[in-house]
């Protein structure tokens, strides 16, 4: 069966599923078919669905892990595993609460398994290729040492710490949803952030005086708590 | 969307010299980029998955690489464009030797076959090299490099082999499946895609590797393909496919 292409394969839902759902429960304000009506497709046999769920939230997923693992090809075999696992799972689907927060509690045990069962690959090979190798002005160049390093401090963070620096800065996630996905309050949420963000500081300002505090005394593999 | 302010998710308590501090660390945070995923490439092994699970039956003619959508990606391309440039180079060098020794008639057409000789050990020993370096790149393109070998030796098959049962990236190992098919008439390739199937904990590669077996005619591989076929606890669509492929050698 020849699949649609993607990128028209969401309009066709879109056009097609507004007469299946009720708007007002099954569709977003815009229109579109909510991640989880897709979800509850996919768990009753429409597998399909699952591509446009892809399309939909494979890049912050790939953000949120490449910036977890500092390995892009790490972080790709990981979204892959993730969606494997919504499909191997699909039934433990119960429609409850936001498919994002499930598709992301999926993502970290998926990293917490890759993880345990293999040595990590150089961190951050990609990464290192961002800072250009262009002479910068001066400041610019100082600027770019400050991200690099600052790059390195998050690396060497704990993971549960740098957890949820990447979830609130750079997945943008409501502290709400990052107390439902991690299961606390959301007053611990705001408390372990400022553990999190602090100790970063204090790193990065010790990769500072000492531009040469390697990983050997990296915390970033500690499990995660 | 990024929280861009630190401030609201923070404690209300903190100190505000401190909460500063911190708001300006959080900022500087915004300016680490993070490299963008492969998309297609993800989406063509999703899409073969998916497949798997919904028809139980070949997956669409593959690329060169693998699976559908992949030939699309960068990385294809720039795995082509060192092989082609390599090509160039040798062709150019070829060129230049044939030329300058014209005038020797006798001696060319050895000299000619030991410098190729010489290309392809050096084109060989560049594959083995870059399948043993610690970045999963690299080692992807060793392996792609191995179909533009003539003739590789059994050193080239083992370090596939090698790559097959125990690289910790799944893409490699998805590659090393397209490169060892031209492979598939040696026993110990086909001995090692039975046991490899069995090993391996990616659905993906499990997928290939059945793949691979069905289109070698492995008839060896019908027990361990009925056992996947019927063992719950394996990956739906990887149980869906081993029953298809249990079909296919009849």
């Amino acid at each position: 069966m020849a699949r649609q292409p993607r990128q028209e394969t969401d309009q066709l839902v879109r056009g097609r599923e507004r007469n299946l759902f009720r708007p007002l429960v099954f569709t977003q304000s815009d229109g579109t078919v909510t991640d989880e009506t897709l979800m509850d497709a996919v768990r009753t046999g429409d597998l399909a669905k699952l591509g446009i769920l892809f399309e939909r939230h494979h890049r912050e997923l790939f953000d949120f892990l490449v910036r977890m693992t500092g390995n892009a090809s790490a972080a790709e075999d990981l979204v892959q595993d993730v969606f494997v696992r919504v499909l191997k799972y699909r039934a433990t689907w119960r429609g409850e609460g936001r498919f994002e927060t499930w598709l992301f509690r999926i993502a970290r045990n998926a990293r917490a398994d890759y993880f345990r069962t293999r040595t990590p690959d150089a961190p951050i090979e990609e990464a290192a290729d961002h800072p250009s190798s262009a002479p910068l002005p001066g400041e610019l160049l100082a600027r770019t040492r400050d991200v690099v390093r600052l790059q390195r401090a998050l690396m060497l963070l704990r993971e549960d710490k740098r957890e949820l620096i990447v979830l609130a800065r750079y997945r943008g996630m409501k502290l709400e949803a990052i107390a439902d996905l991690l299961g606390i309050e959301v007053g611990a949420v705001k408390v372990r952030i400022h553990r999190a963000v602090k100790e970063l500081r204090d790193i990065f300002l010790r990769l500072n005086e000492s531009p040469s505090w390697n990983t050997t005394n990296s915390v970033g593999s500690c499990p995660t708590t | 969307m990024e929280h861009d302010k630190l401030g609201r998710l923070l404690p209300d308590d903190i100190d505000r010299r401190e909460a500063d501090e911190l708001d300006a660390t959080w900022r500087m945070l915004g300016g680490i980029d993070a490299p963008a995923p492969d998309s297609d490439r993800m989406r063509a092994r999703l899409d073969a998955v998916i497949d798997a699970l919904e028809h139980a039956e070949p997956s669409r003619p593959r690329t060169w690489f693998g699976f559908r959508g992949l030939a699309g990606g960068r990385r294809f391309y720039a795995v082509q464009g060192l092989a082609a440039a390599a090509i160039l180079l040798v062709g150019i060098a070829l060129g230049r030797f044939v030329m300058s020794d014209r005038t020797r008639p006798a001696d060319s057409a050895s000299e000619i076959a030991a410098m190729r000789s010489e290309m392809r050990e050096l084109r060989e020993m560049v594959s083995l090299s870059l399948m043993q370096q610690q970045s999963a790149s690299d080692r992807l393109k060793g392996v792609t490099w191995t179909g533009q070998l003539d003739r590789p030796s059994g050193e080239v098959v083992a370090a596939l082999l090698d790559g097959l049962m125990h690289d910790p990236n799944v893409n490699v190992r998805l590659a090393t499946i397209d490169a060892l098919e031209r492979f598939a008439s040696r026993d110990d390739v086909r001995r090692a895609a039975i046991e490899a199937v069995d090993r391996q904990m990616s659905p993906l590669v499990q997928i290939a590797l059945i793949d691979f077996l069905v289109k070698t005619n492995e008839r060896q591989s019908a027990p361990t393909l009925r056992r996947l076929a019927q063992d719950p606890r394996v990956n739906d669509a990887v149980r869906s496919r081993a029953a298809w492929g249990l079909q296919q050698l009849g």
